[in-house]
């Protein structure tokens, strides 16, 4: 005699907690179009004429728009994801729990450590 | 209507009855039935902070322990049943430890131990401040571990099956549906908690309402010392959410509107020094002289103001927050959400409230009552550990050793005794006399039949104008009268919700049948007692001081259906410690040796 | 005297639930408990609901508060100063009124195992185990959890899937896990292995943050992941069926 309300298809619309979350598992559409057009222009190599077509591809203003879009959706996943590590994989030392901001913040250290790595590689050619 | 049957039904999911139904499982059988009218981890054991007391270090005694809790109960505790109790705390506090409970530990590794009043040392284990907590969760998931425990969750237990004085069951209401239940057992213990609820202020849970009292009380089982309720110093106004006793263990002080620490006013000083508190002294005296002391500084006016409430104030600011976030989390937590204040930033406003009733089910020292085969154990039964006032951490490990001891004898008693008769007849009797009634009440829309709202606030008000801190034979005679009009009035109570299902509105009313019950064998023995004893305090003049020439008994109160309650008393086992005199603050001290707190004429075997 | 609206379910009247309005006085400290309780007491007898301790503590109290899981002692009415509509826990199925049906709730707790399991070389059961507060502090955020369900109700998973494990049983088999008195860590792991297990979990998270004892057990959930992972790899290198250990 009991009832049980069926889950919609819009359930996450009733809570801006699960908007967020929603959204943060959207961020992979725009980062899977990034990563196709990247494998596109890796076949492309081999074949000049190719590597053109896909170079003009690639600055066609949509899809520049698309991959910046990548970039901004990839770091809010980057930083929803970070927040998220120190509770799965917490740290210790010795008896001292290490506060999740000190990891957090490691992280972004970490990222910024990457693309400043990247930065030097092609901006500078490796020589400084 | 359905019947079950096991070796032993246990009443109860609390932390006595979750122990006892471990135990009987272990002594044998194969079939041990556990009812309760909530989830077992629902149970008010739930709630207690504080701790749980057992001797444990090195300068401690068992002798200690057991002066202490005679002291602390005014020689009205069964001495031979303390004795079996102190000796026994201890390994159950352990088997709590192997079964997981996460008892709060020093760096090294071993149990910590804390400060509590009315104990001389340090001997309360505790787990954070939410020791009933754990333990509760710790017994629920041991007890999974046991098939032959089987659970009747949301069952309301209404009446006993008795057969030529022996308990051969009981009768539940499954309460998802409404249909009657037998559930036979050739044992059965209660173990069905207090009765706070008889009270407005009060520390307790909804559901602590003494049912398990008033089922054995109306088949003729005495309760006994009825009169000693307990009243806690520390309760929210307003709600009475208790704020526990470990905070002023931890250091916390009380003050009167004025800051001044009153307590020093009245036998409990002298002052202690601020973060230095010590054992028995000030705000570590007894529960019942802390409560006292209230009244009289609302008497004086020294009290200050939380909504309606007149209330004192518990300081813990000295403690600073990262150690009350330590030791204190859920009473910062319970002071931010209840009152809106921040314990490390203000003190918080409290007052007295009824918090633990120390009389019951009269058992023997094996837990067993005056019919065969029926138990009790907990806070419903009166075993005669507590005597006049209980110290507080004693009830915790009451429920284990006294849960454990219940849940074996049952069991011994159930597979030793032959079978109860085949009873189908008296068991049809019972369940076609409670269908009757129950359709009495549900048949509505008669003019003039009271609802249980109406009869529950006047039982409230009567109590607390009647039966409170203090007490005189002019209030007490008016209560008894006023509560046997309602008794009457109760007959023709009548239900707002007719339905089957989840009629939580009969529950209500059945607890308040159970209520009035009680208040009635509470308030007969309160007016008897003639004379001031632990939580027992007269303002009638000749009353004033403990009178052990006539009054060194336990009271017993019979039922006797619609007519009057009836009164015996009954010898007190004093074998091992002579009564002496209760001495707290400066006064209990300078008695080194003699091993009791004061106890002045005190022989100790 | 304010308004407020509780969705009601009379099942031996109608199959319909429907939502009915009321007026309660409020003070600065009314809770959503307290409202209830009035309604009872003097407005209608018939509104059934499930409470006890009124100190956060018992988890009877779960209901909806405008579409949150609550508890109804903790949750004040001082907090919403427009509309109020209570309705039952979600996801589990109602059996009247705010009344619902726990078994299921209950089954997955009991399934994880969620007690002691002693190591065959357990020291001498007459004495206490050591443990030092750094090896308590690892477990004891996860030993908080009241039963109340609260998390369930966050779950958009379990509301899908009601075969899913769920947070405060996951929490708990952790909490378990985690004790240094514990070994049956092997037993534990195979209901949490399985595809009703950890892995249900898409770590939307909002069941930490309904939790009123900040349990966290998306933490544990996810903690579990890594552990399931763990074990199931050693199960691969030893060759042995995954989610078949300790049966
Ligand atoms: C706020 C608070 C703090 C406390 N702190 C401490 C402390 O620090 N130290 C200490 O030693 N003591 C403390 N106490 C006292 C101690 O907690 C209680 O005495 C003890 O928990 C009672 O346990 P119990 O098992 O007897 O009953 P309960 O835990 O109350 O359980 C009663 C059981 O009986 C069942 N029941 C009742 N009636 C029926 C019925 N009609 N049908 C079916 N089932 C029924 C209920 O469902 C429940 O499962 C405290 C008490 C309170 C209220
Ligand atoms: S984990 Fe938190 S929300 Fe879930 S049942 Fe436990 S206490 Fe409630
Ligand atoms: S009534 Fe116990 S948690 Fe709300």
């Amino acid at each position: 005699m009991s009832y049980k309300p069926q889950l919609t298809g819009s359930w996450w619309l009733k809570h801006r907690f699960f908007k967020a979350y929603m959204l943060r598992e959207a961020t992979v559409i725009p980062l899977a179009f990034l990563l196709c057009s990247l494998l596109a222009g890796a076949f492309s190599l081999q074949d000049p004429e190719r590597f053109q077509h896909w170079q003009a591809f690639m600055s066609n203003p949509l899809v520049i728009l698309v991959h910046t879009l990548a970039l901004t959706t990839s770091l809010y996943h980057a930083a929803t994801f970070f927040v998220l590590f120190p509770r799965v994989m917490p740290i210790r030392v010795g008896n001292y729990q290490l506060p999740a901001r000190y990891l957090v913040l490691a992280q972004w250290g970490a990222v910024w450590l990457v693309v400043a790595l990247f930065i030097w590689l092609f901006a500078f050619g490796g020589q400084s | 209507m359905q019947v079950h049957t096991f070796d032993v039904v246990v009443v109860g999911g609390g932390g006595a009855g979750l122990r006892a139904a471990i135990a009987a499982a272990e002594t044998g059988g194969n079939a041990v039935g556990l009812v309760s009218k909530v989830y077992p981890m629902r149970s008010h054991t739930v709630a207690a902070e504080g701790g749980a007391a057992a001797v444990t270090r090195g300068d401690d005694s068992l002798q200690s322990h057991f002066d202490d809790t005679v002291a602390g109960g005014d020689w009205l505790a069964e001495q031979g049943v303390v004795d079996y109790f102190v000796r026994h705390a201890h390994a159950e506090l352990v088997q709590m430890e192997r079964w997981g409970c996460p008892w709060s530990r020093q760096a090294s590794g071993d149990v910590q131990v804390r400060r509590f009043g009315g104990m001389k040392t340090e001997r309360t284990w505790f787990a954070a401040d939410k020791t009933g907590f754990h333990m509760l969760h710790t017994l629920y998931q041991t007890s999974l571990k046991y098939p032959q425990i089987q659970r009747f969750d949301e069952y309301f237990v209404l009446d006993l099956l008795v057969e030529d004085n022996q308990a051969c069951g009981v009768i539940a209401l499954e309460i998802s549906s409404g249909e009657l239940h037998l559930l036979r057992a050739k044992s059965v213990i209660m173990a069905t908690g207090g009765a706070g609820r008889l009270f407005r202020f009060n520390t307790n849970g909804g559901i602590v309402t003494g049912d398990g009292m008033a089922i054995a009380y109306r088949r003729g089982v005495a309760l006994r010392d009825m009169e000693f309720v307990q009243y806690h110093p520390t309760g929210l106004p307003g709600s009475g959410i208790l704020i526990t006793e470990a905070s002023r263990g931890e250091g916390g002080v009380l003050t009167n509107k004025d800051g001044y620490r009153y307590l020093q006013d009245y036998g409990l000083g002298p002052e202690t020094p601020l973060g230095e508190p010590q054992n028995k002294y000030m705000e570590l005296g007894p529960r019942d002289k802390l409560s006292q002391a209230f009244w009289h500084e609302q008497q004086a006016g020294r009290t200050g103001k939380h909504g309606d409430s007149d209330v004192v104030y518990l300081d813990l600011r000295h403690l600073g927050e990262a150690y009350l976030q330590e030791r204190l989390p859920f009473i910062c937590e319970l002071a931010k959400a209840y009152v809106n204040v921040d314990p490390a930033k203000s003190p918080i406003p409290i007052r007295p409230a009824v918090h633990y009733t120390m009389g019951g089910i009269e058992t023997n020292a094996d837990c067993e009552t005056s019919i065969r085969g029926l138990f009790a154990a907990g806070e419903c039964a009166s075993v005669g550990l507590h005597g006049a006032n209980r110290l507080g951490s004693n009830s915790l490990t009451e429920l284990l050793v006294f849960g454990h001891l219940a849940g074996k004898k049952a069991m011994q008693r159930a597979l030793g005794d032959s079978p109860c008769k085949d009873g189908a007849e008296s068991i049809r009797q019972l369940g076609s006399q409670w269908q009757e009634r129950l359709e009495s009440m549900m048949r509505g829309g008669e003019p003039g039949r009271p609802r249980w709202p109406e009869l529950k606030a006047e039982l409230l008000k009567v109590m607390e104008e009647g039966c409170g801190i203090y007490r005189d034979e002019a209030g007490l005679t008016q209560a008894l009268q006023s509560i046997r009009g309602l008794r009457e009035r109760y007959e023709r109570v009548q239900l707002g919700d007719q339905s089957q299902i989840y009629n939580t509105d009969l529950l209500h009313c059945l607890e308040l049948g159970c209520s009035l019950d009680v208040a009635e064998a509470t308030c007969l023995a309160a007016l008897q007692r003639r004379e001031s004893r632990g939580a027992h305090q007269r303002l009638d003049d000749s009353c004033q001081q403990r009178n052990d020439q006539q009054y060194l008994k336990h009271s017993q109160v019979f039922y006797q259906g619609a007519a009057p309650a009836r009164l015996e008393w009954q010898d007190v086992d004093t074998h091992l410690s002579a009564p002496g005199e209760r001495h707290y603050g400066s006064k209990g001290s300078g008695l080194k040796g003699s091993g009791a707190e004061g106890s002045d004429g005190g022989q100790h075997a | 005297m304010r308004s407020i609206q509780v969705l009601r379910y009379l099942p031996e009247e109608s199959p319909q639930p429907f939502l009915q309005s009321f007026q309660v006085p409020v003070t600065d400290s009314t809770s959503v408990l307290d409202a209830l309780n009035y309604i009872k007491e003097s407005l209608d007898p018939t509104l059934s609901f499930r409470w006890s301790c009124r100190m956060a503590i018992c988890g009877s109290c779960g209901v909806m508060v405008n579409g949150i899981p609550k508890l109804g002692c903790k949750d004040f009415l001082r907090n919403y100063p427009n509309d109020l509509i209570i309705e039952p826990l979600a996801h589990l199925p109602v059996e009247r009124d705010l009344v619902v049906n726990m078994d299921s709730f209950l089954r997955h707790l009991e399934a994880v195992k969620p007690y002691l399991i002693e190591g065959k070389n357990a020291a001498d059961s007459s004495q206490p185990n050591r443990q030092t507060p750094a090896q308590m502090a690892r477990y004891q955020q996860f030993a908080n959890c009241i039963n109340c369900g609260l998390c369930y109700a966050a779950c958009p998973q379990f509301g899908l899937n009601p075969e899913f494990t769920g947070p405060a049983a996951i929490a708990l088999a952790h909490r378990y896990n985690l004790d240094s008195r514990d070994s049956g860590k092997a037993q534990r792991m195979a209901p949490l292995n399985s595809k009703n297990g950890v892995w249900s979990c898409t770590f939307v998270g909002f069941c930490s943050e309904v939790c009123p004892k900040g349990v966290d057990p998306a933490a544990a959930v996810n903690q579990g992941k890594v552990e399931s992972a763990k074990s199931m790899l050693i199960q691969l290198f030893s060759g042995r069926a995954i989610g078949g250990a300790g049966q």
